[in-house]
């Protein structure tokens, strides 16, 4: 085994496989999203996030390589373990798009008014609201409202008193005078407009307990036909 | 909007789906979807050949726009890559490299999760458009594809009935999940929210 000093102080490399291609995929989305947040609201601040999310997912996406390589033993392991990099270097290829969109911001503002007007068309629209005084949203954290699953509108960022988030955590609370960025649905946008004016109460949605977890290959058996999944 | 925004518009909203079929094909290791991503991915090509042409004719013809008309040629350029890369995904379908366990665990771990559920015949889905359903607003998951006796029918969007026997797939956040299974299997009623 390789001498642990030489490569304990690389970047995320106490991340399991796993872990590291989740936290790959999760990023390229977030990502994405806030490249085009940061055109439609000309956000050099939102720009400068996506660079930096850039780096992270080259350091992910270097570390993956790495602990991959690492437990590659033979033939059958080395074919497997090529489609999973493939995956890793489409996230990462994603991530230098969305770092390339947000170099459009370095152009002068009137070449590129369209944009924000084309982004406002499209299927999932990404919006602003503010959260009103008399919301009931307010004092709770984002993953207790579970924003997501009521309105189908994810936020992609949050402005407080504090300053800017992006992709906040289910940790994070949401107060009055927030103006949160999502994207969703304008069917999702509408409603949530209701909950954050404090025009309709929020109603929590039931947290289910003792869910039964079912694995992707069991779901698979479903769709997939019978001769591929018995293999 | 001009035809090369509405062009520009069809390319990012088509590379938008083809990440969402991409990754289900990975999921579920199913070559039909990565299939689909494939189709897409040729008309991705088309769009984009066309929209080069369109931005050309529009430079030599209207010299004024031409500084409008880089911002569109390099943002189409980005969303490209952004399909290739779904593209790419498909590819590890198609090429028999799915099967690691830890590919279809990462996607189900992710806060964008897939899931599956089929609609009995006591679903309040059943017989109801998608607009009817709203099920995006209702559980934030979002059908991307339905599998109706051997077809699929991709990106139902607003447009066919939901029928008894239909598989949905469908992505959104893990807290949906079983709402969503629920509307499916019958045992949730509560459609209204």
């Amino acid at each position: 085994m390789a001498d642990p000093e030489e490569y304990t102080n690389l970047d995320h490399i106490e991340m399991t496989v796993r872990e590291l291609l989740t936290e790959m995929k999760d990023t390229s989305e977030v990502i994405v999203d806030l490249a085009y947040a940061a055109l439609m609201y000309n956000s050099e601040d939102m720009a400068e996030k996506v660079n930096e999310l850039e780096k992270k997912i080259d350091n992910l996406n270097f570390a993956i390589r790495f602990k991959v390589l690492l437990s590659s033993r033979t033939r059958e392991d080395a074919k497997q373990l090529s489609g999973l990099l493939q995956v890793a270097s489409a996230a990462n290829k994603i991530s230098d798009a969305a770092a390339d969109m947000v170099d459009l911001l370095n152009l002068p503002l009137e070449r590129r008014p369209f944009v924000s007007a084309m982004l406002h068309e499209s299927d999932e629209k990404i919006r602003a609201t503010r959260i009103g005084p008399q919301s009931s949203m307010a004092g709770y954290t984002i993953g207790k409202l579970g924003i997501e699953a009521c309105t189908g509108c994810r936020i992609i960022a949050l402005k407080s008193r504090q300053g800017w988030i992006y992709d906040p955590e289910d940790e994070v609370k949401i107060r009055a005078g927030d103006d949160i960025i999502v994207r969703g649905t304008e069917d999702g946008y509408n409603q949530l407009t209701e909950y954050a004016a404090g025009r309709k109460p929020w109603e929590f949605p039931e947290i289910p307990e003792g869910e039964e977890e079912t694995t992707p290959q069991e779901e698979a058996a479903s769709i997939n036909s019978e001769e591929k999944v018995s293999e | 909007m001009n035809r090369l925004e509405e062009m520009l518009l069809e390319m990012k909203d088509t590379s938008e789906f083809m990440l969402d079929l991409a990754y289900s094909s990975l999921i579920y290791n199913n070559e039909e979807i990565a299939e689909e991503v494939m189709f897409m991915a040729e008309s991705m090509e088309d769009l984009y050949s066309r929209i080069q042409e369109l931005a050309v004719e529009i430079g030599t013809s209207k010299p004024e726009e031409v500084a409008r008309i880089v911002v569109a040629v390099r943002l189409q350029a980005s969303i490209k890559s952004i399909a290739d890369a779904a593209k790419s995904i498909a590819d590890v379908v198609l090429r028999g490299l799915g099967k690691h366990p830890v590919l279809a665990m990462s996607i189900k771990e992710s806060e964008t999760t897939i899931s599956l559920a089929k609609v009995a015949e006591s679903s309040v889905l059943n017989g109801k458009t998608f607009a009817e359903t709203r099920l995006s607003t209702q559980c934030g998951m979002f059908v991307i594809a339905i599998k109706r006796n051997r077809e699929y029918i991709f990106g139902p969007g607003k447009g066919p009935t939901v029928r008894a026997g239909d598989i949905l797939i469908a992505n959104g956040p893990e807290e949906g999940v079983s709402y969503f299974r629920g509307l499916a299997d019958g045992t949730e009623k509560d459609l209204s929210l």
